[in-house]
């Protein structure tokens, strides 16, 4: 367990549904519902934080949902419980997965990569409990290509990464560089906020 | 997973609930009109005019980032911060040459700081049907 990194966001649970809670749920809910629509089988969810996406999920799925923090799932496990489905919570680190490889038909994140320290690492590990063929969906913010918003995201980088998310990251090429294969890049806002589909190989 | 068909895309090109369209223009012409009145009040009219464009740009960004955390808790996050950061600088560093040019009454900064806010939020609007267009392109 990264160590550092779950005193990071155990710290930064107090707050953060105020801050993430209504106008950034309210604002990115269409784009969830349509990516977490798609949910089928036996699904993993790296980093339900204190739990908003729940609200987001289809009735009915077998779903697996991972957070580095205690805290956070504390917060998440009354929504957990609110779900109509097959919805387990685990305190896990991405780069601990512990599950055999090949079994999850999905998995899927949100606002997730931009906080792991080892972004490659963590979807190589992503990609080794994947069955082979299994789909990645993300839902994510990243750096942008256009000035001055990728600018402004560099330079405001150093400041949010003490409190949680870097802003600059490339969660596309990251993906690929893990070994993902057929990567579609779907844009929600700008080139920042997007929507990542890919596939591991057969 | 399958990338969505293109009608549902067609309905997010652009942002069309009245209560995120609102947010955005309260917020960027407040913070573009708040900057304005900082700046105005800190540039004098004798400044060198790229030392006041630089000041006023810095003056920009740190009134407008507060302000866009605090009201990403209503509106959104990225969609909030990144026009309204904008806002502030494009504000601060027009306001800033302005008010280094001659007199400027605090209606006119007010004025041209909330129009540069307006200015920024379209600019914005604009570049996202714009990816938004280049994507379904792609994809169709």
């Amino acid at each position: 367990m990264d160590i550092a990194t779950q005193r990071k966001w155990d710290n930064a649970v107090r707050g953060y549904d105020l801050m993430n809670g209504f106008g950034p749920e309210r604002r990115w809910e269409p784009w969830k519902r349509q990516l977490f629509s798609q949910m089928a089988g036996n699904v993993l969810f790296l980093a339900i934080g204190t739990g908003q996406d729940i609200q987001f999920f289809p009735p009915g799925r077998r779903i697996t949902a991972l957070d580095i923090s205690e805290r956070m799932l504390d917060q998440a496990r009354p929504r957990a419980e609110q779900y109509d489905g097959d919805l387990a919570l685990r305190h896990l680190d991405v780069h601990d997965l512990d599950y055999p490889p090949a079994t999850f038909d999905q998995a899927f994140t949100s606002c997730t990569f931009c906080s792991v320290p080892n972004p490659v690492d963590g979807l190589r590990a992503l990609g080794r409990v994947l069955k082979p063929g299994g789909t990645l969906g993300m839902f994510e913010h990243t750096g942008s290509r256009f000035f001055p918003f990728g600018l402004m995201l560099d330079l405001m980088t150093p400041l949010t990464r003490r409190l949680g998310p870097e802003l600059n990251r490339n969660t596309p090429d990251n993906v690929r560089r893990a070994g993902f294969v057929d990567v579609e890049v779907e844009p929600v806002y700008l080139d920042v906020v997007k929507i990542i589909r890919a596939r591991r190989p057969d | 997973m399958s990338a969505p068909a293109a009608g549902h895309t067609d309905e997010r090109i652009m942002e069309r609930r009245p209560y995120f369209l609102l947010g955005d223009l309260v917020s960027n012409t407040a913070v573009g009109g708040l900057v304005a009145l900082v700046v105005a009040s800190v540039v004098g009219e004798t400044w060198p005019m790229t030392l006041a464009m630089v000041l006023g740009m810095l003056v920009g960004d740190f009134v407008a980032l507060p302000a866009a955390v605090g009201l990403s808790v209503l509106f959104g996050a990225m969609e909030l911060m990144l026009p309204v950061m904008l806002s502030g600088m494009l504000s601060g560093m027009v306001v800033g040459m302005r008010a280094a040019s001659g007199p400027m009454s605090t209606g006119a900064a007010l004025a041209l700081g909330a129009a540069l806010g307006l200015l920024a939020l379209l600019a914005t609007y604009g570049l996202n049907v714009y990816i938004q267009g280049q994507h379904r392109r792609r994809v169709s």
